[in-house]
């Protein structure tokens, strides 16, 4: 074999493909329906399989796993915005989870116990990776084109319409990206995940008028790197 | 004064969430999990193996009593005297050094639970028997899907050290 | 303008109708020239496409989809003859927990079962009972960056496919965790049901396995056959991968000291290296044939190192370069003893945790 070159440590990644390949048919088809995240757990259902899995039936576990899996990904790949790291710190969670269900008692719910877990573990991860140069990021899936507010948006006469919708995605990625990652994460929670203030606060621990001051915080951040982009489109 | 107000930006925010992985990633990870599950068992020190193996054994015996410490060590001890036993009896076998095993490799750099004796859960081997008596939950596996088209994201093994 | 017969190369001073005829010959000559010479230019593209198909109606009858069901239910990926016996290689990940194996051959489907697996490797070997082409193998070890590759595979429930691309580099890691071994990293479109393709130089040549994709399936990681064949060369010979072990664990050094930077930093109690003549501090030269520099450098020469066999292991000791011979036994994951009493005697069983056949 030849002697193994350097590989270049900046990982080249291919530049995401946005909203203007969806309007150009780009669209990706599924097999399944897409699953929808964002629905409230049921908690009975999750009871059960907790104490299923603590009663060492395996098969419980796992249809937890499933069930947290779409979930717990968009709340990381929306703090990390890397598919790889996001796959990675999944299957670490899980790992942990399953570790420690033996002493999980049932104080909280099973929905906030693996969403702190995902939290935390993910706000760990961030402050050792540092800043990273490339971004990962996922493709818009087919069904962005049947959101009420994607039709609103590009229908409708407003700042948000007049400039390219792609790029102010792009943009809203970066932005993201500046932001600290305690801010990154609520405003994930919040705005990407649809979690109620209430249930953020018990998920990191801290009241909810902390957890409003950092959503105003947030978006008041966002809303100036959004303007600065408008007001000076260089790249 | 900004342009872009807190609804515009919350509504361009909820639009990240289509932005999924490739297909198949879910329908997948499952299967990751479980491999890198038996992974991290497999290397565990043998003794370790030995106890989660009797006290599975004890479990699945339905006998909660003995699920407990002392009684997964004693029939490890039994088990193991009656083995030796046979290796010393076998004819003309040299007495081998038994291997003590370096410390084991931490699978993840993130610090993890510790392994809790007392939690038979916690121990519960991922191996193939166990999850063929559960049934794979319905809602994923109807009669008329495709199979699992594999190709790993990763390989199934790794070095976590620099040691030969 | 002169006339065009101004330019002939026949010689004025033939008689007229042998003139003609010799214009028209060296015309001819000349446009056949010319056609040839334009082929050749015409485009490597066609001559590599020409390449690729040659290739491909070669090998794909070799190349057959691999069926299986486990505890998630029916999987699909891709596996290839090397053997007429009907012998195959794929993808541990593919057929190594597997019920029901069974591959497609020319329109059939025939059952198959596994001879061996091996964790570390991440392949498996399975046997269909029918007569069957076979692959040739290559070196992995003459392939380089750039090289041109084809691999023929299943992707989803598609027939066989071939993609054409190059190796891209080689990786000792990916996302922070170090491979077994060196890895090809290749430039070629891999899909799902792929895994267990064969990786294959222009001549037709196996050089590598499919295992595992990267960024959404624009390249992929594959294993060099080197490392497989290591691995089957060890079943033919004793029925079992033989993953060796010395017990020595080198770090970082602050210099390098006679090109390299890896000294040992731990001797294993009950291992080979135990009383062996190596002291800590040693700054590890060579491991067999394998130059040292850097202790990453280590992972591929044990990757090769094969449990009963000796291994010299060449050290710097302040400044004298010290060689010791050591016998290595069996890497800790093989759970069998480290210290192998005396090579071809009887080894006591070891308490075998899994399913037969399949080391971990």
């Amino acid at each position: 074999m030849a002697t193994p070159k350097k590989m270049n440590p900046a990982i080249a990644l291919p530049s995401p493909r946005r909203f203007s390949d969806l309007l150009s048919s780009g669209l990706r088809s599924r097999a399944k329906p897409k699953r929808d995240a964002m629905e409230p757990p049921r908690s009975d259902e999750d009871k059960q399989l907790v104490s299923r899995t603590q009663a060492g039936e395996a098969g419980a576990f796992d249809e937890l796993v499933v069930k947290y899996t779409p979930r717990l990904y968009g709340l990381i790949y929306n703090m990390t915005s890397n598919h790889e790291d996001t796959n990675d710190l999944l299957q670490d969670v899980f790992s942990k989870a399953y570790k420690s269900i033996g002493g999980f008692r049932g104080k909280s719910s099973f929905y906030t116990w693996i969403h702190s877990i995902a939290v935390n573990m993910t706000l760990n991860f961030l402050k050792k990776r540092g800043r990273r140069f490339h971004l990962s990021l996922d493709d818009m899936d087919a069904s962005v084109q049947n959101d009420k507010e994607f039709l609103e948006l590009t229908a409708t006469s407003s700042p948000v319409r007049e400039a390219d919708l792609s790029e102010l995605q792009r943009r809203l990625n970066e932005a993201m990206m500046k932001l600290s990652d305690e801010h990154r994460a609520v405003v994930t929670m919040f705005h990407i995940q649809g979690m109620p203030h209430a249930e953020i606060s018990k998920i990191l621990r801290v009241s909810e008028g902390t957890v409003r001051s950092r959503l105003f915080y947030a978006n008041r951040q966002l809303q100036n790197y959004l303007d600065e982009f408008r007001k000076n489109p260089v790249s | 004064m900004n342009e872009f107000n807190e609804d515009d930006i919350g509504k361009l925010l909820r639009l990240k969430r289509h932005e999924q992985p490739p297909p198949g990633y879910f329908d997948n990870f499952l299967h990751e999990f479980h491999r890198r599950q038996r992974d991290e068992l497999l290397r565990q020190p043998l003794w370790r193996i030995c106890l989660q193996r009797a006290q599975d054994f004890m479990f699945r015996l339905n006998v909660p009593g003995l699920t407990s410490y002392p009684a997964a060590v004693t029939a490890v001890l039994v088990c193991a005297a009656v083995i030796s036993l046979k290796v010393y009896q076998g004819p003309g076998i040299e007495k081998v050094a038994v291997v003590q095993n370096p410390t084991p490799v931490v699978a993840s750099t993130l610090p993890e639970t510790a392994w809790s004796l007392s939690s038979p859960v916690a121990t519960r081997d991922l191996g193939p028997t166990l999850l063929r008596t559960a049934k794979y939950s319905s809602h994923t596996h109807r009669a008329a899907t495709p199979p699992r088209y594999v190709l790993d994201s990763t390989p199934v093994s790794y070095e976590a050290a620099f040691r030969f | 303008m002169r006339p065009l017969s101004d330019f002939s190369l026949v010689p004025e001073s033939l008689p007229r109708p042998l003139r003609a005829a010799a214009s028209g010959l060296s015309l001819a000559v000349t446009f056949l020239v010319l056609l040839v010479g334009a082929q050749a230019q015409e485009s490597s593209t066609s001559s590599i496409s020409r390449e690729v198909k040659e290739v491909f109606d070669k090998s794909a009858k070799a190349v057959v989809k691999v069926r299986g069901t486990d505890e998630h239910g029916e999987f699909a990926g891709t596996g290839f003859f090397i053997d007429p016996a009907g012998t195959l290689y794929t993808a541990f990940s593919v057929g190594g927990d597997a019920d029901s194996l069974s591959v497609e051959f020319d329109g059939k489907k025939y059952p198959a079962r596994v001879v061996m697996t091996d964790v570390r490797s991440g392949i498996a070997i399975l046997k269909a009972d029918i007569a069957t082409p076979a692959l040739p193998i290559g070196k992995s070890e003459q392939i380089e960056v750039a090289t041109p590759i084809i691999t023929i595979g299943y992707p989803l429930d598609l027939p066989e496919t071939p993609s054409f691309g190059m190796i891209a580099g080689f990786d000792r890691k990916f996302l922070g965790r170090y491979f077994s071994t060196t890895h090809l990293r290749v430039n070629v479109p891999t899909q799902r049901g792929e895994a267990g393709a064969p990786i294959l130089n222009f001549k037709g040549e196996v050089v590598g396995i499919v295992v595992s994709h990267i960024e959404n399936g624009s390249a992929c990681h594959a294993l060099p056959i080197d490392a497989a064949e290591k691995i089957r060369n060890d079943f033919v010979r004793f029925g079992e991968a033989r993953h060796g072990w010395i017990g020595i664990s080198v770090t970082e050094a602050e210099k390098f000291k006679e090109g390299s930077r890896a000294e040992m930093t731990e001797i294993m109690k009950d291992t080979p290296a135990f009383g062996s003549g190596v002291i800590l501090g040693d700054i590890l030269l060579q491991i067999g044939k394998t130059k040292i520099r850097e202790p990453e450098d280590v992972i591929d020469a044990s990757f090769f190192i094969t449990a009963g066999e000796t291994v010299p292991i060449t050290v710097l000791r302040g400044n004298e370069k010290l060689t010791f011979d050591i016998q290595a036994g069996f890497h800790p994951n093989s759970h069998q003893p480290a210290v192998i009493a005396a090579p071809g005697q009887n080894q006591s069983i070891p308490l075998r945790l899994d399913s037969v056949g399949r080391t971990p």
